[in-house]
């Protein structure tokens, strides 16, 4: 295993691997009751995953530094984009099913000056039905100086009572560019008669930062359908059933021209809306995506990293896989 | 008495105290919340504009959705800094005023809503600088903001103009939530088909509602405001795009 040179994207570590506890985040104080089964920390309910990209000596951006605990599972990086075959590619997949109570998660992902990757999951990952205590997850993404990374991760999916909380930390150098998308579905729309918008709490919390600890910009949601607003109100979301955010830190003047070439609608016939905005502090720009089903969500989330690729890099995104 | 009961004595009369027991203080809570308060709400609607534009609000009974997820939001992030800046002001803590305002900003997503309240924010320093000429607190604050060292959100400036009036916090926040609504109601008016009498159930109804917002979000702690709003987000992406605009928002 090589040494990691970075200090600040690592964190706190306890017998080699960060303690993830949000105990102490108010909207988790519900679920804080041990489970009955495997105890929180427990071999297999503890994963862990660090990754750091850089250019080899040749210029080639490679997957240098890698570390994982069960049940996360990465092989190694794949050049398989038709378009930019320079590019390295990492699926993150979990031998452990579904995420259920007690279940933790941290994943620290780095690139070193002029990287670049494209990240995703193997498969949606499944919030499971949760009866005491919670999962949790917390991330720290850090990019140097003039790197590039596109985070794409398959979608959330929660069950009846998930209980679910994320932090992630964005660390982005004002050069580099990070492209961050999250995609959450209602529920399990096709289960029995359905199982939308029935979790207990999802807590997601983003705070974008500068390498010097400066303060960006922090975006937080606490849905809980039970105890506060349901859903399924006009103004949050209403008819629509999947839900994607992405956000893009980059320099200014290629937030401009992002937010110039994408266009904001809402199609009621395809039921399926989209609008950006720009992020404080002239971080990025903020796009968020409302459908029916994750396929066209998804597709438009595609579409728009295209948009920020080209913009960056020059280089346009390749059509999806037909099984992805 | 310690310092730990004087201020739970203070926070108690604050937040408890009956405004009808000073007239005065009445009356600049009307003046402060009247939509004739030359801050500038007139020319925002909240994303309102767009949503009947979309037909997403097409009377009485989406407007009043509307309006209520409008005032959820407010309730989560600028209910919670002003709340912090009130209570910073009536300790004379003008650094604490300044992380109220700097806290706001970091969790405003939408950048029409930035500028809304940074305009209507500036309106209200300035006023208050007017009205308040000898304070201190005011002062530093408006020049902070002319300085561009602070964004000098609205809800923060609300805070300080009803802590040096002498109002209760629990007055600033059911005042805050009215102007929320208001705003929406106004602007609805103009821009979709609902009646004066509509409007005014809706307003009576919400603010029914306030006094749970005020207990859902009294205690919670700056870095802790949220918003989970995405039809809003899109509404007010929209307009921001947009090239037909009555409003500003």
């Amino acid at each position: 295993m090589k040494n990691n040179t970075f200090d600040y994207q690592i964190g706190n570590r306890t017998a080699g691997v960060p303690e993830v506890n949000f105990d102490d985040a108010r909207e988790m104080h519900p679920y804080l009751a041990p489970p009955e089964a495997m105890y929180v920390g427990a071999p297999g309910k503890h994963g862990y995953l660090r990754m750091g990209f850089e250019l080899d000596s040749e210029g080639k951006s490679i997957l240098r530094d890698l570390e994982r605990r069960v049940p996360i599972i990465v092989q190694q990086e794949l050049y398989f984009d038709r378009e930019w075959k320079e590019l390295p590619c990492v699926y993150i997949l979990s031998s452990g099913g579904a995420n259920i109570d007690g279940d933790r998660y941290q994943q620290d992902i780095y690139l070193k000056k002029d990287a670049f990757a494209w990240v995703s999951t193997g498969a949606a990952t499944k919030l499971s039905e949760m009866v005491r205590n919670y999962s949790g997850m917390r991330q720290n993404i850090t990019l140097e100086e003039g790197s590039y990374l596109e985070f794409m991760p398959e979608p959330v999916i929660p069950c009846r009572h998930t209980r679910f909380i994320c932090d992630s930390v964005l660390t982005v150098h004002p050069t580099a560019t990070l492209f961050y998308s999250e995609v959450y579905m209602g529920g399990r729309k096709y289960y029995k008669e359905g199982e939308m918008f029935v979790y207990d709490i999802l807590s997601v919390c983003c705070r974008g930062k500068r390498p010097d600890g400066s303060d960006l910009f922090r975006e937080k949601f606490v849905v809980e359908p039970g105890r506060l607003l349901n859903p399924r109100q006009l103004g949050i979301m209403g008819e629509f059933d999947v839900f994607a955010n992405v956000i893009v830190m980059t320099p200014p003047e290629k937030a401009d021209e992002i937010y110039e070439r994408t266009t904001a609608y809402i199609n009621r016939k395809e039921k399926i809306a989209a609008g950006i905005t720009k992020l404080p502090n002239k971080a990025g720009v903020l796009f968020k995506v409302l459908g029916m089903e994750p396929q066209p969500v998804k597709k438009i989330v595609r579409e728009f990293s295209s948009i920020v690729r080209e913009t960056v890099k020059g280089i346009k995104v390749a059509e999806e896989f037909p099984w992805r | 008495m310690n310092m730990a009961t004087i201020t739970t004595t203070t926070t108690t009369i604050l937040t408890t105290m009956s405004m009808t027991d000073n007239p005065t203080a009445v009356m600049q809570l009307l003046q402060f919340t009247d939509s004739a308060f030359p801050v500038g709400t007139f020319s925002f609607s909240n994303g309102l504009e767009t949503a009947a534009f979309e037909k997403m609000v097409t009377g009485k009974e989406t407007l009043h959705a509307f309006a209520r997820s409008q005032a959820w939001q407010a309730a989560f992030t600028d209910g919670v800094a002003a709340i912090h800046a009130f209570r910073a002001a009536t300790k004379g803590d003008f650094k604490g005023v300044l992380k109220s305002d700097s806290e706001l900003m970091l969790s405003k997503m939408n950048e029409e809503a930035r500028t809304m309240l940074t305009r209507m924010g500036k309106k209200l320093a300035e006023l208050g600088r007017r009205l308040y000429p000898a304070d201190p607190l005011i002062k530093d604050w408006l020049d902070e903001i002319n300085a561009g060292n602070t964004p000098g959100m609205y809800p923060v400036a609300q805070g300080l103009m009803f802590a040096k009036a002498g109002l209760t916090e629990k007055e600033l926040f059911f005042s805050h939530q009215y102007g929320v609504i208001n705003m929406v109601l106004s602007a609805s008016l103009r821009c979709s088909r609902v009646s004066h009498y509509d409007t005014q159930e809706i307003l009576f109804d919400l603010s029914g509602e306030t006094e749970r917002l005020y207990d859902l979000v009294s205690d919670m702690r700056l870095d802790e405001m949220n918003a989970f709003f995405p039809e809003l987000d899109i509404l007010s992406s929209l307009h921001e795009k947009g090239t037909q605009r009555m409003f500003m928002s």
